[in-house]
Order: structure tokens, then C-alpha cells, then sequence
């Protein structure tokens, strides 16, 4: 995308894990005649990036520019010129002088006394906060009898840590920003949500509402890297007003990889349970390295212990969650939002607690999972429902059946170079955070459908698609809805200003939540069509049916039994024009009554080379709940790169730090951040999916989520089948083929 | 600390570009040009090092319209293959899947089809990482360099070519015109093996194994490790233990343990540390020998 007279900008990003600027000298930029931006030049606003909760949940720490920067690649000025060329010329121009200043890269030293304070003070709504020990925010909750615990027959403590992950999204953070002769500005950017977008650069520039347009642009990818706003959007923007000229501002992969991460977890975690296979109850720390910035910190908090106590029914369970800062790249939300992390360290634990108590691990899974009439929260404590459709016995019994589960080899009995084992791992995640109650987390959407005078329709929604069919599946559920084909529903390109408010793309609501909505506005056209055609045919409204005919290509409606009675859309259309009657059209927001789990289990069989460290995959079979599927391909498709995804975090991705000067070990190359290609997953012939047969009462046509459930049980289904296969247990992710061999030597010599 | 000048998008820098058409052209140029000149063959490696701002280079000598470079010919003292063959012509090229089929083999290990039909062989050893696959190949195969300059054509056994990390013996104003690879004798087998942390990625470590057996017994014996030393090496003790001995396991393992004493840590190695090297090392030259001595059964 480009624009006359364009300006490309480059992004002056901090060296330093943390330091304070003491001078900052850009005449040497502008001497080439560049456009130069510094943090005195932008409104001085500290905000959240992401718009997702409610005010009083939302922790601010985040400037535009900063004076004092927290992270090795945090903006702290920025120029634009003709090329992107002659912007990184500029850029190399800027003399900063900094003091440098303390810093700290993992959570847990973070919060020792004595450690550098990252922030003295943040906000909490309006609300100046005073940061102690380093810690952002926490989360303390207890329901039960501890007793529980203490007389449990079997009780294991382990400490887990996770690990810090990339997105990799296809396109590096973007955005371009006009200026409008009506003093307003036009934003097309990478982000999982326009109207947040707007909300954001509305409450930083202080531009009325109406005169920001925020347009959607289709993506190849987020994963939950732009729930936030970017700050490249805010930084644009102000290089934008400055110039009076267009801008375009592109990351490269060097700065995106600086950009964002998933949040890195260290858990202690303690579970019991009774001889007969019940749990008892546990206890759960969880230290979250959030990196310098809140984005979501806080309901992350609430979700981790959501999804910890939604996986399986504890009588007493307690939790403390601390959201850490250090000096390195902010974490946002990935696919699952913490809850691969957690489930990893569950499941993991779950086999281990199986084991010591004599129970084969996957009827210890069925004895105890949370289902069907179950309280449900796992989009954190202020987001309860009930369950009212759940799959997972049929996910674990069928897909035992398809791998022969109780055959399974014996670690004990191998001792070959290749070793085999097989895994079980089950999860799930929330399809949207919807409930009966309003909580702390804003979520509702909305859609405009309209029915042209040829009888198609056009849909409009800001809901984003990035690039996984969702709008895809809203189609097909209008054109279900209304009788019509998919092609006869159109979908319009969008922007804040043509559409109701959407919260955003993320927590797989795309198509329960989204899809509800779509929905919810073709009903309505359907009873506006309902009444047309009654005045037309002289019968009720009520009374009349409607079916697609092939022939003519045309949805017909017609009072049964009775000849000649009958009518198409087309006809409606033009009738209703020509009589003045108005457009059959609907406009609705809608919020969905519920936050039902989709449900997914994971067969694993893998292969390690004992000598090489190196672990292939053999077979996969993957059973998901998610109620009715409405496109099966993309829906199996959404597994094919979950499954990617979490075998990707269990044995390749990390982002280890240079504590000599705070910057990636990798230096921001993506060539040295391992994720698998098509040639190391195996052949879709060996990944079995199947859908269990669901009705979800709440959904569109009885669909729920499927985006991160597909990813959550992964890893720790992969790591119970590397030690079916070796025998050993891992407590760090992820796991290296270096890592295999030290384990191996240290059990075997 | 480079956050503000480096990445693999933007090359910011200005140069002089040079298409030669022929031999005495090029080296002309990087004989007038010196340490300023840079050589563009296949550009995998040079793009993106300039992107990176590793180089900056004020003339950029592109050698790809000079039209003898890319040959892959049958000769009588071997395949004799250009230094602009493409890796993806080395992998698929049927006189070298014949005569040095682990030639192909590791060219085919190389990155994805995308980059093999960019980057060249003579890219691949010029640019003397540790870790290049065709050089730890052509090291057991035991080819021959060619070298051209303003003093006319000179060859040298590959072994000499490689002065140590990221360095190789040419002089100013010369360039790597190609490679002699010796037919393997009668009835050899051979083998090619790597492990990295991806298809993708680039080796670990890389073992190559060229063999032939007499009376059951390996006769004779070339074994050549990568990525574990400054530059690829040949495994002389270990083949020594193997000449006329039948490749048994215990056989195998005793020579495996030489392999594996040729790891020469570096001081930051941060793919991989030095225990774990030689442990796959080990693992990935029996692979290769063991498939060699298969291959060589079967030819018999």
C-alpha cells in the first residue's frame, strides 16, 4: 500500500535494557531533511495499549515516546523521509546521550529486594500506583477446605518454567496514517481490532472520534500480537501530524522480533490426590516475566488460574499470581493466552501424579475433568458460566481406541539408540468471555446486513479476519440463515466509521461471538423479508417458507399448499424499492450469554534418538470439541496449526537474553529463531482430526471456538510422550535435542 | 550495539556495481579493487550480510554473466563443477546423482528449494563457515580447488583452500572458478549426514563418509566432520582405525571415539556446547559410515 507524496518512518529504538536520555540531538537528521519526532513532540499520555477491560482493570505504564526507555528496542524517537533509505540514514544521525541505569532479565531476581526499580510509579485507571518489589499487579485466590490437601494420599511440588516465544506472525508490525484536510487522520494498520485503535489514538491526540477512520486491512497473522495497539501506530501518528504528509511505517523482522513476545511463566505448582483416582486439591504460584510493560498483565492473572481450575474439579485450590516486570520485550497475549503454559505444566504433572498413584493417566483425565453442568471460569474469576455441551469423553476414548492407548510401550523396557512413546494431553480454551453478568472484560460485537435490490446482501463487520476464515464462516452462517448461497453474500470492506463497535478478534470468539452476531442481524432481515413477501402474496408473515431454488438461482419464499403463491428475493427487492416500502436491513450489536469451552485431547506418538538428541514425530490423532463445525477444513486446518504451533514451543522456540547488554542472544535474527517448516511436521496423512458430535445451545447453529484450543494441550502432550519414551521428565521448555542429552546422561551415565 | 543499524530489509548503503563478461574482466576488477570489492554470485549470503551492515562494500563484482562458472561436465579426472553451479544444479544434476551421489545429497540438505536455486557451491566454501555442508563433502571426496588470477589457472587440494574460520587462501585479485571432484574407486559407497535444529537451519554438526570394502573389509577410507573446528576437517585417525578391518560394531564404535576427540570448542558457541557436538558427532558419523558400508555391499 502507498499513498502520493508518502513519507516512510524509521523507529529510533533504545540500545539500553534500561537507561534514562539525557540528551537527544537530531539536527544531524534533519540536516538531511528528514522529519524528526521526540518524546517532547508527543502528547505526554500515559496509557494501556489494549482496550479490552473495563477502566478500573486496566494498568497504565506506556508513553508514545519515552525519555526513559525499559527495554532494548523501546521507541524513544523517530524520523521520516522520502525513502526508507534515507529515513535509516537519519535515524543513524540522531546522537543520544543516556545514563544507564540498572537492570534485571528474569522474574524472579526481579522481584528480589535490592533490584533495580524498572517503574516508581504507574496508573491504575486514574489512579497514580506505587510500584513495590517490581511487581505489576497480582491475584490471590482460595476456594475450599485446605484440609482437602493435607489428606490427600499422594501430594507432588514441582517448579516449571516456560518459554519466551515470537509470534512470527507473516507481517511485521505496519501502518500507514493520512492526515485528513478536516484535521482528523486515516489509520490502516496491522491490528486484531479498528475500533480499539480509534479508542486509543482518541484518548493519546485527543482527535475527535469521528475524524479518526480506522480501516480494515487483511492479515496473514497475529496470533494475539495486536489486541494491543502497536506502538508503531502511535508513533506514526504522530510523525503523521508532524509532517501534514502521509507516513508509512513498516517493522522490519529485526524490530518486530523486539516487539512482542508470549508471556514466559515460572510455576510452582503442588497437586494431591486420593488412592481413588480423585484429585484432592493444589496449590498454585505463578510469576509471570510480563517484560516492561503491562498490556494485559492483570486479567491474565485471573485467566491463569481460570484455566488452571477449569481443567479439572479440585475441592481446594489457592493461587497467587504475580505479574513481574524486567527490562525486556513487553509480553502480549499468544494463541491461548497462557493457557498452553499452564496446561503444559498440568498435564505434565497430571501423568506424574497418574503414575505414582497406579491409575493409567488417561482415566485419570476422564475421572476428573470438568464438564457438561460444571461451573465454568476460564476466562478468570469474574467470568463464570455454566458448561452446557462438552465432548471430552468422546475426544479420550474414541482417539484412545485409534492408537491402541492401552498398549502403549514401557519406558522401563526400552534401552535401543530409538526410543518411542506415546502421550496424552488434554485442554481446552473459552470461545470468547462472554457470561450472564457483565465482568471486567469488555465483550460484545456487531454487525450491519443489508438486502440489495437484486435480492444479495452485503454484511458489514468490524469483526478483523486475520487470515483464518472467519468472515468466511459469518458468510456461510447468513447465508444458512437466510436460504441463500454463500456467494450471494457479500462481504464490505470496513472502518470504524461504517461499522458498530466489535471488541476485538481474540479469545476465539471469532466465530461464537462474531458469528452470533452475523446471526442475530440476519434474523432480523429474515422477518423484514418475511414481511415483504407477506404483503406480497397476501399471507402471514409467520406463515410463510422459504426455500433456495437451483434453477433460478434465487431464494424463494411461498405459502405451502397453495399455488402461484410464491416469490423470490430478487422480486421482494425490486417490490419493495418500487413501493417505497424501504430496505430489508439490520444494525445490532450483540453480546453472547455464555463463555463455553471448546474442548480438544492430543494422541502423540514420537521417536527420539537417543544419540542425537533429536525427536521425530510419528503419529497424531486430534480429537476437538467445538460444536457444530461450521467449515470443516478450516476448522481441521486450525488444528494442523495448533498442533505446529505447540509442537514448535515444546522442543524448538525460545528467546534467551545477553545479560552483558540486555538485547536477544539472537540479536533480533529471525533465521536463528527456530520454528519447524512444512518438511519437520509430518505428513497430514499420520495427523488424524476428528470432531466430536456436539450441539453448543449458546452458538450460532450450535458452534463454538476452535483458534486455541487446538494449540493449549500440545506441549504437554509431547512432553508425556518424550517420556514414555525416555523414561525422564522435563521441567523447562522447551525441549532441546541438547537438552535430551543431558537428561539422558545423567539418568543412563 | 547495532538495535538502529541493523536489520535484513533495508540496505542503506551506496556502491559501484560491476557485471563482467568474462575471466580477465573480474579478476582485472578485484585486482583494482582489493578488500573494497565484493563478489556477487548467488547473493545468500552477501545480501543479506549487507543488510546487515557486516559489509560494506563500495564495488559489488557480479560474476553471473561470466558463462564457463556454471558448467557441471564429466571429465577424466572427474566431475568438474563450476563455482556458479546452483546448489539446487548440484542436487539434481544426474552425472553427479551417478558418479558422487553424496555430493547431491548434501547439496539437497542445504537450506529450502528457494535458497538452493539462489545460492551457489562456490558461495557455499567461499564463504568458509565451519558449518558448510559442500565443503565438508567435497572434503571427503577430497576434490580439487581451481583458482583463477591475473598470473593465469591454479589448483590445490580442497584441504589447503580453507584457512580457518570465515577464511580461505585467495589472494587479492582471484577468484574460485570451481571444483575437480575425483571419481570415488570402483564399488564405493558413500554418505552425507547432518543434524541442525530444523530442515531449514544449518548444521550442527555435518559428517560425510566415502568408503569402498575388499574381502569385507573396509580398503578405502575417507571421512571428513563439520562444523566442529574453525574450519571442515578430515578424520584421519579415524579412518586409519577403520582401513582393513570389517565394520563391526566394536569396530565402529572404537573409531567413533576419534571423531568425536576432534571437537575443538570455541569460546562462544551457542548453537550447541562442545558435550553435545561430540556426542552427535559420534552419532552422525556412524550414520554415515554405517550407510556407507551398506552402499558399498550392495556394489559388490
Amino acid at each position: 500500500m502507498s499513498f502520493p507524496n508518502m513519507l516512510y518512518g524509521r523507529v529510533l529504538k533504545s540500545p539500553h535494557a534500561h537507561a534514562r536520555i539525557k540528551a537527544m540531538d537530531v539536527s544531524g537528521a534533519e540536516a538531511m531533511g528528514a522529519v524528526t519526532l521526540t518524546p517532547e513532540e508527543v502528547p505526554d499520555v500515559t496509557y494501556c495499549p489494549r482496550l479490552v477491560s473495563i477502566p478500573s482493570a486496566t494498568y497504565k505504564d506506556w508513553k508514545v515516546l519515552t525519555d526513559k526507555p525499559h527495554y532494548v528496542g523501546e521507541a524513544i524517537g523517530a524520523v521520516a523521509a522520502e525513502s526508507e533509505e534515507e529515513a535509516q540514514k537519519a535515524l543513524e544521525a540522531i546522537e543520544v546521550d543516556y545514563e544507564v541505569l540498572g537492570a534485571s532479565f528474569d522474574a524472579l531476581e526481579s522481584m528480589k529486594p535490592g533490584a533495580e526499580p524498572i517503574h516508581d510509579e504507574i496508573y491504575l485507571e486514574d489512579d497514580l500506583l506505587k510500584v513495590e518489589n517490581n511487581v505489576g499487579c497480582q491475584l490471590e485466590i482460595t476456594e475450599g477446605d485446605p484440609k482437602a490437601l493435607e489428606d490427600a494420599d499422594v501430594v507432588i511440588e514441582r517448579t516449571y518454567r516456560t518459554n519466551r516465544r515470537y509470534h512470527n506472525q507473516l507481517e511485521t508490525k505496519s501502518v500507514m496514517v493520512r492526515p485528513e484536510a478536516d484535521g482528523g487522520i486515516s489509520v490502516w494498520s496491522t491490528t486484531q481490532t479498528i475500533h480499539n485503535t480509534r479508542l486509543l489514538l482518541h484518548d493519546i491526540y485527543g482527535i475527535p472520534m469521528g475524524k479518526i477512520r480506522v480501516y480494515k486491512v487483511a492479515l496473514g497473522g497475529s496470533f494475539g500480537s495486536s489486541i494491543h495497539v502497536n506502538p508503531v501506530v502511535n508513533v506514526a501518528v504522530g510523525l503523521a501530524l508532524k509532517s501534514r504528509r502521509p507516513v508509512k511505517l513498516s517493522y522490519t523482522r529485526e524490530e518486530d522480533i523486539r516487539d512482542h513476545c508470549a508471556y514466559q511463566m515460572i510455576f510452582k505448582l503442588k497437586l494431591g490426590a486420593y488412592k481413588n483416582g480423585k484429585l484432592a486439591g493444589g496449590r498454585l504460584e505463578a510469576y509471570l516475566d510480563i517484560g516492561a510493560h503491562q498490556i494485559q498483565a492483570y486479567p491474565l492473572l485471573g485467566c491463569v488460574v481460570g484455566w488452571w481450575v477449569s481443567l479439572y474439579k479440585l475441592p481446594y485450590k489457592d493461587y497467587v499470581g504475580k505479574a513481574v516486570y524486567t527490562n525486556k520485550v513487553p509480553s502480549c497475549a499468544f494463541r491461548g493466552y497462557g493457557n498452553p503454559q499452564i496446561s503444559w505444566v498440568v498435564e505434565t504433572m497430571m501423568d506424574e501424579l497418574a503414575g505414582k498413584i497406579g491409575v493409567d493417566p488417561l482415566d485419570f483425565r476422564l475421572n476428573n475433568y470438568i464438564g457438561e453442568g460444571d461451573i465454568f471460569w476460564g476466562q478468570g474469576p469474574s467470568v463464570k458460566s455454566i458448561i452446557q455441551s462438552c465432548g471430552v469423553e468422546e475426544i479420550l476414548t474414541r482417539g484412545a481406541e485409534m492408537v491402541d492407548w492401552y498398549n502403549r510401550p514401557n519406558p522401563e523396557e526400552q534401552t535401543g539408540r530409538y526410543r518411542r512413546g506415546w502421550g496424552v494431553g488434554r485442554g481446552y480454551h473459552t470461545s470468547s468471555a462472554g457470561a450472564p453478568v457483565p465482568s471486567s472484560i469488555v465483550d460484545f460485537g456487531g454487525a450491519m446486513l443489508k438486502m440489495n435490490e437484486d435480492g444479495t446482501f452485503d454484511y458489514v463487520s468490524a469483526l478483523m479476519d486475520h487470515g483464518c476464515g472467519t468472515q468466511d464462516a459469518h458468510i456461510k452462517i447468513v447465508a444458512e440463515e437466510l436460504c441463500v448461497t454463500a456467494d450471494m453474500v457479500n462481504i464490505i470492506r470496513a472502518d470504524t466509521g461504517t461499522t458498530v463497535y466489535d471488541v476485538c478478534t481474540h479469545a476465539s470468539r471469532g466465530v461464537y461471538s462474531g458469528g452470533g452476531a452475523a446471526l442475530k442481524v440476519a434474523m432480523k432481515v429474515k422477518e423484514k423479508i418475511r414481511d415483504f413477501a407477506g404483503k406480497i402474496l397476501d399471507a402471514y408473515p409467520h406463515a410463510v417458507r422459504i426455500r433456495y431454488d437451483e434453477e433460478r438461482e434465487q431464494a424463494v419464499v411461498f405459502a405451502e399448499g397453495i399455488e402461484g403463491r410464491e416469490v423470490t428475493y430478487r422480486e421482494i427487492a425490486e417490490t419493495a424499492r418500487h413501493k417505497n416500502w424501504g430496505t430489508a436491513a439490520a444494525v445490532e450489536s450483540y453480546r453472547q450469554p455464555s463463555c463455553p469451552p471448546h474442548f480438544t485431547g492430543y494422541f502423540v506418538e514420537v521417536e527420539v534418538d537417543t544419540w542425537t538428541g533429536k525427536v521425530k514425530l510419528l503419529r497424531v490423532v486430534a480429537g476437538a470439541d467445538i460444536g457444530t463445525v461450521i467449515n470443516p477444513m478450516l476448522a481441521a486446518g486450525q488444528v494442523h496449526g495448533g498442533f505446529a504451533q505447540g509442537w514448535s514451543m515444546t522442543v524448538l522456540e525460545d528467546l534467551p537474553y545477553d545479560p552483558d547488554d540486555g538485547d536477544l542472544v539472537n540479536r533480533g535474527s529471525v533465521a536463528n529463531y527456530k520454528v519447524p517448516t512444512t518438511m519437520d511436521m509430518l505428513d497430514l496423512d499420520d495427523l488424524t482430526v476428528f470432531f466430536a458430535d456436539t450441539y453448543e445451545p449458546t452458538g450460532p447453529f450450535g458452534a463454538k471456538g476452535i483458534g486455541e484450543g487446538a494449540l493449549n494441550p500440545v506441549a504437554g502432550t509431547v512432553a508425556n510422550a518424550i517420556q514414555n519414551a525416555l523414561g525422564v521428565r522435563f521441567f523447562q521448555l522447551p525441549i532441546t535435542p541438547i537438552r535430551i542429552l543431558e537428561a539422558l546422561r545423567e539418568k543412563e551415565g | 550495539m547495532t538495535i538502529n543499524k541493523v536489520n535484513t530489509h533495508i540496505v542503506p548503503i551506496e556502491f559501484e556495481y560491476h557485471a563482467p563478461g568474462s575471466l580477465d574482466e573480474a579478476v582485472a576488477l578485484l585486482e583494482k579493487y582489493g578488500e573494497d570489492a565484493k563478489i556477487l554470485a548467488g547473493g545468500t549470503d552477501l545480501i543479506p550480510h549487507m543488510k546487515q551492515r557486516k559489509t560494506e562494500p563500495k564495488h559489488i563484482v557480479n560474476i553471473k554473466k561470466i558463462p564457463e562458472l556454471a558448467c557441471i561436465e564429466e571429465t577424466p579426472d572427474g566431475i568438474k563443477i563450476g563455482a556458479l553451479a546452483k546448489l539446487r544444479a548440484v542436487e539434481l544434476s544426474p552425472q553427479i546423482r551417478e558418479k558422487v551421489p553424496m555430493l547431491s545429497e548434501a547439496a539437497g540438505s542445504i537450506g529450502s528449494v528457494q535458497i538452493r536455486n539462489l545460492g551457489t557451491i562456490g558461495g557455499n566454501i567461499c564463504n568458509a563457515s565451519p558449518s558448510a555442508d559442500m565443503a565438508t563433502a567435497l572434503m571427503a571426496l577430497e576434490a580439487t580447488v581451481h583458482v583463477y588470477g591475473k598470473d593465469g589457472a591454479k589448483e590445490y587440494p580442497i584441504a589447503e583452500f580453507f584457512q580457518g574460520r570465515s577464511d580461505v587462501s585467495l589472494e587479492r585479485g582471484e577468484l574460485l572458478t570451481g571444483f575437480t571432484v575425483p571419481y570415488p574407486p570402483e564399488g564405493a559407497g558413500s554418505a552425507f549426514e547432518k543434524v541442525g535444529w530444523t530442515t531449514f537451519d544449518i548444521a550442527t554438526v555435518n559428517v560425510a563418509a566415502v568408503l569402498t570394502l575388499k574381502g569385507g573389509k573396509i580398503d578405502h577410507c575417507s571421512i571428513a566432520l563439520g562444523a566442529c573446528s574453525p574450519a571442515p576437517i578430515k578424520v584421519a585417525l579415524a579412518e586409519e582405525i577403520l582401513k582393513g578391518k570389517e565394520p563391526t560394531d566394536e569396530v565402529l564404535e572404537e573409531a567413533m571415539e576419534f571423531v568425536a576427540a576432534c571437537v575443538e570448542p570455541r569460546k562462544r558457541w551457542r548453537r550447541a556446547p562442545p558435550e553435545y557436538r561430540r556426542r552427535s558427532s559420534q552419532a552422525l558419523a556412524m550414520d554415515a559410515v554405517g550407510r556407507a558400508v551398506e552402499q558399498a555391499r550392495r556394489h559388490q
